[in-house]
């Protein structure tokens, strides 16, 4: 299965390090644009903070809409970190190697990210200080613990945590390189993470039981944090389509499609950015869009149960969502070419592109496939949460429709924005692809003759 | 570097040296050599054990008892009260839901090339001949499942909910169908897998056998052409029969559980079946995989490895499965609905309180530790020993979600059961919130008879076909060998794309 050569340890290092102690010309321009971007949402945060909410598209009755959908798809894109860098090293997956620091990255940056949407979405950020203390000490208005909305903090604050010691973990080793080939703040920087790393066998046999235990400690935070967001949603009753059983795992599911997807879209810009392709192969590739076939079928399996018992319960007002979601009509918003447009995007397409081999070793495919998933994915979100409030219920009082506005569209675009930038800063100071790792997977590399082929093998421990 | 081949079979129950080669050594991952394979396969094949005699005869009177359980029932109970065939059909569902997953973990775990699966792939396999049984065990429970419709002098009007919405009569040819074409694919894969086994032992048996395997594999040759058919169509039956074990379970447990308790809506419960079904047949496979490296005879060619690698997978699974039921439960707790309510009083914390623990038990609590041991994975007895522990609470699982369901509601004129008028505008209701129900003798033998046919047909399998995957366990041995990276010797793996 495994392609590519054997690479001597001083080439890995001279190469993974490349974009840290060289700097490509395109760096700090692409740097500054994303910098820009982001520094225009912040603007246009700052106005909406001072005008108010009003300059959104939000209302009365559908009070959840682009910053809601974006915190959610934020979150689901942080599930790729776990997903291919614990599940896959418990499972041993030779071919996760080059994937996993992007991944344990991704998800730090896009965690950072989503955290930031419910803010700026309560209007008044610094309120969201009554989340964790009273209202008001003398009327004894204390915060309801008892909702999902205080549970989804304390689950992502504890995946952030916990995600970036499993990142700082992996990364202890190459600082210790970074260390031996830098001078200057940077070595003393390098010097003080490194904590005095000299790769004898104690300190690796530390590592990997550290990486191992977090592995498997991180896993339960994983599934709990898509399954709370989820229960934002699924916990109301109020809003038909919403409380549905099926949502946790329906929804950590669609992360782990989203989040794969956007590793593989990010492994695909790196090997062309930093010329890294003797590390990052299209048999990894290949071997992700395999795994993507399968956690997408999953994913539409969740779709299809989430959708058929939404209608089996057969009662109007949740029937009146589903017409609003599924058939035309004078809505002003014709949901259902959306729902249409979302179920192609990210199931059907992405999937007919990784079906054949070739395709799945084809980077524009398979970039084309990924940008598919993600702006499916979004979608979905936004399909989920904004027809439930925008119902047309019985009371026709209660009927409303949403349309964003620019600040809206600003702000979520820029969040791309801001976690790109975030990651090429990442790589200007941090190996993007874990030099250890690939060394690692060298060394357990060999050879065996099976007849007339020579095919490649593995030392497994266990 | 040096490098070696397992040369003969490793001595039985050698231990580990966890200090060198981590948890195992290597000969206790090695596949023993082809050679001789199939001819020792034969062999062994040929001498029965005492516990093979002990299963058949288990299985023969169990299957006997639940006959006469089924009849009497049928005389005195008849079919018009579908009341009276809740654990019949708990039975059917608990038989069902462990031997249709059961073949799928071969495909699943040929798909992932795990070298481990290889001496598990053919028991997995073997369950596919159960599924011929429960075609049979299914039309009994397709005649008790009440209508959707009943006709009034108004006309027809819908009783009940239904994944059949507007189709107002039992959609039994359905149903059927979908039960017949999983059977019909799992067989097929038998068949496809054991081709070559069949093609070289038939001219090492006599007998039936023998001309069961001239019928069935006669023009297997072991050309290049013929494999790459047989792994391509391995392939894609896998992928159609997963998909169609994930169809007919949504189908059955929305029919049969869901449609059958008033106000129940619950998207999950059809993933969450799915997952147990995964969860059972694992453990079924395991626990024969146990007793034929056990008592049967087996020992040498089935090591400790697949155990311990699997018993992770099982882990993951339990953990699934305890996930799901969460997921349902604090969804229906906290949306304080009193449609919800009634039914968890009724499934977990009321009518059902102690089986509902008794199965946590079973499938979680006890499970857990045992498999997150190493100690236990490592020894080989610890996943068979979860093993048990879940199929009892599977067993306990669809007691109460079955028996329950045809319990919920009571029967009113025309044989139907239910009646909401008011269906389209407001969820049913389960209230008052029903009782338990127990079972009759007749039941009794029912649940009874359904394990015995399980162990009755599995061992009638294993009698007829070589019960342990042949060309992959040789297959396995050609991409392994044991070398020396270091100071320690380890397995080395290859594999092919």
């Amino acid at each position: 299965m495994q392609e590519g050569k054997v690479l001597p340890a001083a080439q890995i290092n001279r190469d993974l390090l490349r974009s840290i102690l060289e700097t490509p010309r395109w760096f700090w321009p692409v740097v500054s644009l994303l910098g820009a971007i982001v520094l225009a949402a912040s603007i246009t945060v700052g106005i909406m903070i001072n005008t108010g909410l009003g300059i959104t598209g939000l209302n009365y009755k559908v009070v959840w809409g682009f910053f809601i959908t974006n915190f959610v798809f934020w979150i689901g894109i942080s599930h790729a970190g776990v997903m291919l860098s614990a599940i896959l090293r418990l499972a041993k997956a030779e071919w996760r190697r080059p994937a996993t620091r992007a991944a344990e990255v991704l998800t730090i940056f896009s965690l950072m990210t989503a955290m930031i949407m419910p803010i700026i979405h309560t209007g008044r950020p610094w309120r969201i200080l009554y989340w964790a203390f009273p209202y008001d000490f003398a009327r004894g208005i204390w915060p309801n613990i008892r909702t999902p909305l205080v549970w989804d903090p304390s689950a992502i604050l504890t995946y952030l945590t916990s995600s970036t010691l499993f990142v700082i973990i992996a990364l202890v080793p190459d600082f210790a390189v970074l260390r031996d080939r830098t001078t200057g703040w940077p070595k003393l920087v390098y010097t003080l993470l490194a904590m005095g790393w000299e790769g004898n066998p104690r300190q690796w046999k530390l590592q990997i039981i550290a990486g191992v235990l977090l592995s498997a400690l991180i896993l339960p935070v994983f599934v709990s944090v898509h399954s709370i967001v989820s229960w934002d949603f699924g916990m109301a009753v109020a809003i038909k389509s919403w409380h549905s059983t099926v949502f946790a795992p329906y929804f950590v599911v669609g992360a782990v499609h989203s989040g794969v997807s956007a590793v593989v879209f990010a492994m695909i810009l790196l090997r062309w950015a930093y010329g890294w392709q003797d590390y990052i192969r299209h048999e990894h590739i290949d071997a992700l869009g395999r795994l993507l076939i399968v956690v997408a079928t999953g994913w539409f399996y969740f779709l299809v149960m989430e959708i058929i018992f939404g209608i089996y319960g057969l009662e109007g007002d949740e029937l009146a969502v589903r017409a609003l979601q599924f058939l035309p009509g004078d809505y002003g918003v014709a949901y259902n070419v959306w729902m249409i447009v979302f179920v192609g995007i990210t199931y059907f397409l992405p999937v007919i592109l990784w079906l054949p081999k070739a395709w799945r070793r084809n980077l524009w495919i398979m970039s084309a496939a990924c940008i598919s998933v993600n702006v499916g994915m979004w979608l979905e979100r936004y399909l989920l949460f904004v027809p439930g409030q925008a119902n047309k219920q019985f009371q026709t009082f209660t009927w409303n429709d949403y349309l964003p506005q620019w600040p809206e569209a600003l702000i979520v675009g820029a969040t791309f924005a801001f976690v790109s930038m975030l990651m090429l800063l990442f790589s200007r100071v941090f190996p993007l692809v874990p030099l250890y790792d690939i060394k690692e997977g060298d060394i357990l590399r060999t050879e065996m003759q099976v007849g007339r082929r020579t095919l490649t093998a593995t030392f497994r421990e266990d | 570097m040096a490098s070696e081949t397992q040369a003969h079979p490793p001595a039985a129950g050698h231990g580990h040296d966890s200090h060198e080669h981590g948890h195992f050594g290597p000969e206790m991952w090695v596949i023993p050599e082809g050679p001789g394979l199939v001819a020792d396969v034969n062999e062994r094949q040929r001498t029965t054990p005492g516990i093979w005699r002990v299963v058949f005869y288990a299985g023969a009177i169990l299957t006997i008892l639940g006959i006469v359980g089924f009849l009497l029932k049928a005389f005195t109970a008849g079919f018009s009260d579908h009341r009276a065939w809740g654990f019949y059909v708990a039975a059917f569902a608990f038989v069902f839901t462990l031997t249709a997953s059961a073949p799928l973990a071969a495909c699943a775990f040929r798909f992932t090339k795990s070298h481990w699966r290889r001496p598990l792939s053919r028991i997995a396999e073997i369950f596919s001949l159960v599924s011929i049984v429960n075609i049979l065990l299914f039309i009994p429970a397709l005649i008790a499942l009440p209508d959707i419709g009943v006709m009034h002098e108004s006309g027809e009007q819908l009783v009940r909910r239904s994944i059949w919405f507007q189709e107002l009569v039992n959609p039994s040819g359905w149903l059927l169908a979908g039960m017949i074409g999983l059977s019909f694919c799992s067989v097929a894969i038998l068949w496809l897998a054991a081709l070559p086994d069949m093609a070289q032992s038939r001219h090492l048996v006599t007998g039936f056998r023998a001309s069961l395997y001239g019928r069935l594999a006669g023009g297997w040759y072991g050309t290049k052409r013929q494999w790459q058919i047989q792994k391509g169509g391995l392939a894609i039956l896998g992928a159609l029969y997963f998909m169609m074990v994930v169809f007919v379970q949504f189908l059955v447990v929305s029919d049969f559980a869901m449609a059958m308790i008033p106000g129940w809506k619950d998207s999950i419960l059809p993933p969450f079946y799915t997952v147990i079904s995964f969860q059972g047949g694992l453990a079924s496979i395991l626990l024969v995989a146990y007793v034929m490296r056990r008592w049967g005879g087996y020992r040498y060619l089935i090591g400790q490895a697949p155990f311990w690698a699997a018993s992770k997978v099982l882990l993951g699974l339990t953990l699934l499965h305890t996930y799901h039921l969460f997921a349902f439960f604090i969804t229906y707790w906290y949306g304080r609905l009193e449609v919800e309510q009634a039914i968890l009083n009724y499934l977990m914390f009321d009518s059902y309180i102690g089986i509902f623990w008794a199965q946590l038990f079973f499938t979680f609590f006890i499970p857990f530790p045992i498999l997150v041991s190493n100690h236990a994975r490592r020894e080989g007895w610890g996943a068979p020993l979860a093993a048990i522990f879940i199929v009892i609470g599977l067993m306990l699982w669809h007691i109460r979600i079955f028996a329950a369901a045809f319990a919920a509601a009571p029967a009113v004129e025309g044989g139907l059961y239910y009646l909401p008028s008011d269906a389209f505008s407001f969820p049913a209701l389960l209230l008052p919130v029903p009782g338990a129900t127990f079972p009759d003798l007749w039941d009794i033998f029912m649940i009874l008879g359904g394990v015995g046919i399980v162990l009755l047909v599995f061992r009638i399998g294993m009698m007829l076909l070589p019960p342990l995957s042949l060309w992959e366990m040789k297959e396995g041995s050609m991409y392994q060998r044991v070398d020396t990276l270091i100071r320690g010797r380890y397995l080395v793996l290859a594999k092919p794309e």
